[in-house]
């Protein structure tokens, strides 16, 4: 399975990585996890912000699709959601903006354990998978809305009077 | 010592924020921190803490069981800790899992142990220091312990079983919806592999929060009395069985109503409801 190049080159890099160094640079993505929020100025085409029932805090999800069909996610998290899930929001929104929305809603979740460890992967600690199903849920969420504008134009456009 | 704590049955199992600020540097002390969140000690901790983390140190591998003497005696090694030491736990989600280790190092009889009221939340809002190093404690020697005592402290299923069939009190420490089936996930978590909802039948409805105050301190005795005592309506001689999930906001409870409360025979079911629930031709009790 290929992943984004982006997100291909993080996995290869913690692969490699001794359990201690592994943890190391989670705690760095975590830190960079503030820097993912939205910037001013920044145009959004679609806002996805909400606390589900099963998660400890709100979680809001910013996607824009360029013209060249680039996806940019801005993404921002409650004080109370936990580190690792703070440093797989770095990891993805690092490895996954510039990815075409097709190429987002591809990536399989298998890679998680590879970046964070089999140690970490375990009961209490699943929200790590959360972020990559929110961005895929918003992906999915703008390509819908973005075919029932085209449906409805054409609808438009095909029942206009004869000139 | 803190006023609040002279109430309780065993002032001295509690330190304040205050206390601990003031003896960091304490001979015959070790701070450990015990979380939820994994990486938390990480990103910062109380000055001279060392991480214990309940996976990978508190439980068996390959055994849905805690460790062993052997693997206990090699922990408290590596972390300097010797018979002697005065253990101080403290941790996240108002000191859940600081109580599940201090309930483990009971089943070795280490029994000067602490834990911090309020845990890691108070000493953070508070503005406490945090630092990243991490301590190398010199390793020191702590004799392998002759057994665990799970008798005194544990309820293993077939005991929670005879347990409910003789009428014995029960405590489940769960939110409302899970007690009664609505839910088969605590609130705010994934689903954690229940196949069933509901309580074992007997069981009264406590929430562990019910002991906390909004700063995750641990109510007075009179507000901890008029919960355990006056709603539950158990006595200090009663034999009691709190669970919850996977034991460790049990623990929680079990630490208020032995310690706090002074009861004399309280255990976790540390099986709880990812045993109790899934269990075949186990009975169980809805209240939807």
């Amino acid at each position: 399975m290929s992943y984004p190049a982006a997100l291909q080159e993080i996995i290869e890099f913690f692969e490699l990585l001794p359990e201690p160094e592994r943890r190391e640079n989670l705690i760095h993505y975590s830190d960079a996890a503030a820097s993912c929020v939205r910037k001013e100025g920044q145009v959004f085409d679609l806002e996805d912000v909400r606390k589900d029932e099963e998660c400890t805090d709100t979680v809001g999800v910013f996607l824009h699709v360029d013209e060249a069909g680039a996806a940019r996610f801005a993404i921002e998290l409650g004080p109370k959601v936990q580190t690792l899930t703070k440093a797989m929001t770095a990891i993805l929104c690092r490895g996954l903006n510039g990815s075409t929305p097709e190429e987002v809603l591809a990536v399989p979740a298998d890679f998680v354990p590879r970046i964070v460890g089999a140690d970490l992967v375990r009961l209490r600690s699943q929200t790590v998978y959360y972020v990559l199903s929110r961005m895929k849920t918003a992906v999915k969420m703008l390509l819908d809305r973005r075919r029932a504008q085209a449906a409805d134009a054409s609808d438009r456009n095909t029942s206009l009077p004869a000139a | 010592m803190n006023p609040k704590f002279a109430e309780y049955s065993q002032p001295d199992v509690l330190v304040d924020t205050e206390w601990l600020a003031a003896n960091l540097d304490t001979p015959g002390i070790r701070i450990v921190e015990s979380n939820e969140d994994l990486l938390l000690y990480d990103v910062g901790h109380i000055p001279g803490a060392v991480h214990i983390d309940w996976r990978r140190d508190l439980n068996d591998q390959t055994t849905r069981d805690y460790v062993g003497p052997e693997a206990f005696a090699e922990l408290c090694r590596r972390n300097g800790i010797t018979p002697d030491t005065t253990v101080i736990f403290y941790g996240d989600k108002s000191n859940w899992w600081a109580c599940y280790a201090f309930w483990v190092f009971q089943l070795f009889g280490h029994t000067k142990a602490k834990v911090l009221d309020g845990g890691r939340d108070k000493w953070e809002a508070e503005g406490r220091p945090l630092t990243r190093a991490t301590p190398k404690p010199e390793p020191v020697d702590y004799p392998v312990p002759a057994q665990r005592d799970d008798a005194s402290h544990r309820a293993y299923f077939q005991q929670t079983l005879e347990h409910m069939r003789a009428g014995g009190r029960m405590v489940d420490v769960r939110s409302p919806k899970e007690y009664s089936g609505e839910m088969t996930h605590m609130p705010e978590y994934p689903q954690e592999g229940v196949l069933r909802g509901g309580h074992i039948p007997g069981a009264r409805s406590c929430p562990w929060a019910r002991a906390a105050k909004e700063d995750k301190t641990f109510k007075t005795r009179a507000e901890l009395e008029a919960i355990y005592a006056g709603e539950l309506g158990l006595k200090t001689d009663d034999d009691i069985i709190a669970y919850c999930r996977i034991g460790e906001r049990s623990s929680h409870t079990w630490f208020v109503l032995k310690y706090l409360l002074g009861y004399q025979k309280v255990r976790n079911y540390d099986g709880s409801w990812t045993e109790w629930g899934n269990m075949v031709r186990t009975p169980i009790e809805k209240s939807i």
